[in-house]
């Protein structure tokens, strides 16, 4: 996964890398092993990008002071990869950078020894641009590109003219926001909370298919060219991805966890339960409706060490192990005892949610019920989303009993399909559920 | 002008500007029942003003339209009864003066020293904390760059740095400075912009001696109070929204006005009626100081360009001493009262005997600006136009002329707002569909892109502002009930309390 920004001034008076590393921090969510910015002044284009969390990445000022320019992009990424592909990365010749969120899947086609590479589809992208925009202008260039293109994308590219483009793919897979800052700056990002971060407004969701590209003089729009195709937005952003004070796709994430709780409660009571408890910090919201609606106290379970991970989107097993072992020591007074509702947002390996409920018992839980905010991952997302192969997904390969019985709780159960669908307020037709159901809206 | 049995007759008119909110003006005084012959001093050719002037069978005269001089002259010329005039400069030039006291010929329009209201931010300012004026704003004026750079630097705030002098609505930037993590970078931007107002924006102007105000910066949906006034009372037309950034989901740099739109019942979807009759009273109360304070009467047009915020409800961002452009162009096609006989009561101080009508419906405005307006006016400028005025009226749209010549038989543009396609309907939303139909018949002919703003009077576009004025009105209720409005109580740790006092 990969959280994207963007802001562009139309007053070269801006100084504008602060402000992206602010909007990559409010992206952080999205994607913790690597963090990278590309800015323009009017004569180049300078990109720094390096591993770690947004502020261990961007460590001093110097970084800052080798980012010059009024407009300028950046990235967040949830993968390993060499320095070149970490986003935003530059085109072959380095005219343009790109920071893009999705996968594109017709890769090895169009470029097939770039597309063989991990994370070689924004390369790819990165060229046709650089290609396309020596005979088009920008908004005819990313057309081009994307009649070339097929997968998911939301995408924000920064060109050596001094245009930024930015584009969502025509079934709007990928979250992305518009937005200003007073009557200077043009912002773009993945979510609508990186705005907030930065004090801009959000203006609305760019629409699927629609391209924007920010001049200096005029932002130009193409709203019609890819219009009217089916929409299919990714259910997994307002169960685990996004933020809750974002909006995504005009839908409070917040509002979605509540009702998912609500849904969960009512398709799996379970009778007389003296305590719920949510693992940090996705589950909160799933857990103070599922007390709400069962009449369940409530109650804080664990206490974190550290700084704020998510575990999930660990690249490796035993990260995320020494993620969850430190981000959650359980409070024996909350569970000792107690026949527990525990809730979390989803299971994918099932590793960590075993070492969880092991923790509760060795704290004393009398039972541990646990109950997830989203429906079985049994599949993998060709969309973008770090899922790994099936092979490594427990729910693929068990039922919701053998599941209990491997985490070691007394029940286990997830969230339906249609349950998810309801708590967004979206028909199943208008969500990709890929992952939930091994079948996918396209390919 | 002839007096037969008590009607008058053969009157002449002068208007002076060549603006498309002057072409809106003249249309609404050749529409009088009493025909006036129409005469207008312009500074370029605006087509439209010339094809009415002509059918009035008045004159059209090129020449600068800011010369007190050559206004009298040409007023004294033609021996018109009155003159109309349409924008702010000849004001502040002393244009009204002139034609009063050398041609003796009345005017519409206010002189130097009342005009001062909208010349002057920094007289304006001044004059509503002296006179304890409501909805003011906390300011400070500087005469020189290093006083007020020092204060930049002192102070981390929210502010709007500003020409201190009406500058064509130029050099004015709103920063928000919020976040704390942010404010160096907001600092040097405000530093920065400071020095462009001194040495660029302020820099043809000698007639004032403040150069650089610094208000706090407020929040809330904006509207304009356009206000007639015979010097003693004001009557209200119906509030306007202007939409002023250059770009659709108000993003891009700050232009003189991409377009607005008006509501029906003289209100707007987010300003109730009682809020709309607030803001008229603070514009009544800005005419009766400001005779105070210079000792003539303000006659003619005046306007609250207002906010409503959450510290003062209506609130004075800047003033007008004419109509806004374009907010002008919303409501002067609503104008049913004959606009000769409000001018004769604004001249004679009778307004109060004149029964104002406005058609009832809403309206929209939409300017079509060529590529390159408002930062690169050079680009924007020359190049030929083709405007199907039939099919736009085939489409219930008017046309009004803006920063367009007629040279050589074409018209040509020049740098700023060409075109303002006004319309009206039952809703706001609907007045906007149909400005859209009307704007594909505007075109340039070398191939030079146009814009406009399709998001003037959109149901989105609305919905925001309801929402922001919701949420002001939410604070300000609060401030109100706990006696906060215009206050600002603070607490400095190891000095105690202190509240700003003008």
């Amino acid at each position: 996964m990969v959280g994207i920004f963007g802001m562009y001034a139309f007053d070269e008076n801006w100084e504008i890398s602060r402000f992206i590393y602010f909007g990559i921090l409010g992206c952080q969510n999205r994607g913790q092993e690597n963090a990278g910015i590309a800015t323009f002044n009017g004569e180049k284009l300078s990109r720094f990008a390096d591993k770690g969390m947004v502020e261990e990445a961007f460590r001093n000022d110097e970084i800052f002071k080798g980012l010059p320019g009024w407009c300028g992009i950046g990235g967040v990424s949830a993968f390993t990869a060499e320095n070149e592909f970490i986003p935003p990365i530059f085109s072959e010749k380095g005219n343009v950078a790109v920071s893009m969120n999705g996968k594109i899947t017709n890769c090895e086609e169009i470029d097939p020894q770039i597309g063989k590479k991990p994370h070689g589809d924004m390369k790819i992208v990165a060229n046709l641009l650089e290609k396309s925009i020596e005979k088009n202008n920008s908004v005819n260039a990313m057309k081009e590109v994307m009649e070339k293109i097929k997968g998911a994308y939301s995408l924000v590219a920064l060109i050596k003219r001094g245009d930024m483009i930015i584009a969502r793919d025509p079934h709007g897979i990928r979250p992305l926001v518009i937005g200003g800052h007073g009557f200077d700056l043009g912002v773009i990002s993945s979510e609508s909370a990186a705005l907030d971060v930065t004090g801009s407004d959000l203006s609305r969701d760019v629409k699927p298919g629609e391209i924007f590209v920010f001049e200096p003089h005029s932002i130009e729009k193409d709203d019609q060219t890819f219009k009217n195709r089916n929409t299919y937005y990714c259910s997994f952003e307002w169960v685990y991805y996004a933020r809750p004070d974002s909006i995504i796709n005009g839908i409070h994430v917040h509002k979605a966890r509540y009702k998912i709780g609500e849904f969960l409660a009512k398709e799996n009571p379970v009778e007389g339960a003296d305590v719920v408890i949510a693992v940090p910090e996705t589950a909160f919201p799933f857990a103070m409706a599922y007390s709400k609606v069962s009449g369940i106290p409530i109650d804080l379970g664990f206490v974190r060490t550290g700084r704020h991970l998510r575990t999930a989107i660990k690249p490796t097993q035993i990260e995320r192990i020494i993620g969850v072992q430190l981000k959650l020591n359980p409070i024996r007074n909350a569970v000792r005892g107690k026949k527990v509702v525990l809730i979390d947002d989803s299971v994918v390996r099932g590793s960590t949610l075993r070492n969880t409920v092991y923790l509760l018992k060795k704290r004393g839980a009398k039972e541990v019920h646990v109950r997830i905010g989203s429906p079985h991952i049994i599949a993998p997302c060709p969309f973008g989303l770090d899922v790994p192969s099936q092979d490594e997904l427990i729910a693929k390969h068990n039922t919701e009993e053998e599941i209990a019985q491997i985490v070691g709780a007394d029940t286990f159960a997830y969230l339906s399909i249609n349950g998810l669908c309801e708590a967004i307020g979206l028909s199943q037709e208008k969500l990709c559920t890929g992952c939930f159901r091994e079948k996918y809206p396209y390919l | 002008m002839i007096i037969e049995g008590g009607l008058m007759v053969n009157i002449k008119v002068l208007l002076i500007g060549g603006g498309a909110r002057e072409h809106a003006i003249a249309e609404a005084l050749v529409r009088s029942t009493f025909e006036p012959k129409l005469y207008a001093l312009v500074g370029v050719k605006n087509p439209g003003i010339k094809r009415l002037v002509e059918k009035s069978g008045g004159e059209i005269v090129q020449g600068n339209d800011k010369d007190p001089k050559l206004a009298a002259e040409v007023a004294g010329k033609f021996s018109v009864d009155f003159a109309f005039i349409g924008p702010e400069e000849p004001l502040f030039h002393g244009v009204c003066d002139a034609i009063e006291d050398i041609a003796g010929i009345p005017c519409v329009g206010a002189r130097q020293k009342p005009a001062q209201l909208e010349q002057s931010k920094a007289f304006m300012r001044r004059l509503m904390w002296k006179y304890n004026v409501e909805g003011r704003l906390r300011f400070k004026a500087f005469l020189n760059i290093q006083d007020a750079v020092d204060y930049i630097d002192e102070y981390a705030e929210s502010v709007a740095i500003k020409p201190a002098r009406q500058a064509g609505g130029k050099g004015v930037k709103v920063i928000a400075d919020v976040q704390a993590y942010l404010s160096d970078e907001k600092k040097a931007v405000k530093e920065k912009h400071a020095q462009a107002v001194f040495e660029e924006h302020m820099k043809p102007y000698d007639d004032i001696e403040d150069r650089i105000l610094i208000e706090e910066r407020v929040e809330g949906p904006e509207y304009t109070a356009q206000c007639f006034t015979d010097g003693n009372i004001v009557e209200a037309m119906p509030l306007v929204q202007d939409a002023k950034h250059a770009f659709e989901e108000d993003i891009g740099p700050e232009t003189g006005g991409m377009g607005c739109f008006s509501g029906k019942d003289g209100v707007l979807p987010f300003i109730t009626i009682e809020e709309k009759m607030d803001s008229v009273k603070i514009v009544q109360q800005l005419v009766n100081v400001v005779e105070k304070e210079v000792g003539e009467k303000y006659k003619g047009i005046v306007a609250g360009q207002m906010m409503f915020t959450d510290g003062w409800g209506p609130t004075i961002i800047e003033c007008y001493s004419r109509f806004g452009d374009p907010e002008g162009t919303s409501v002067l096609p609503l104008l049913k009262t004959d606009l000769v006989e409000i001018s004769e009561a604004i001249i004679g101080e009778k307004l109060h005997k004149v029964k104002m009508e406005w058609d009832n419906t809403a309206t929209v405005v939409k300017c079509i600006a060529p590529k390159g307006y408002p930062r690169r006016r050079d680009l924007a400028k020359d190049h030929p136009l083709a405007i199907d005025i039939k099919a736009i009226e085939e489409r219930g749209g008017r046309v009004y002329f803006g920063s367009v010549s007629e040279e050589n038989g074409q018209m040509v543009t020049k740098g700023s707002r060409a075109i303002e396609i006004w319309t009206n309907g039952e809703t706001i939303e609907e007045a906007s569909k149909k400005a859209e139909s009307c704007i594909p018949h505007v075109k340039t002919l070398d191939g030079w892109d146009l814009f406009h703003r399709k998001d003037i009077g959109s149901p989105e576009l609305l919905k925001k502002r309801i929402e922001l004025g919701e949420l002001q009105r939410e604070i300000f209720k609060y401030r109100k009930a706990k006696g906060l409005v215009g206050r600002r109580i603070d607490w400095i740790p190891g000095k105690g309390k202190l509240e700003y006092i003008s």
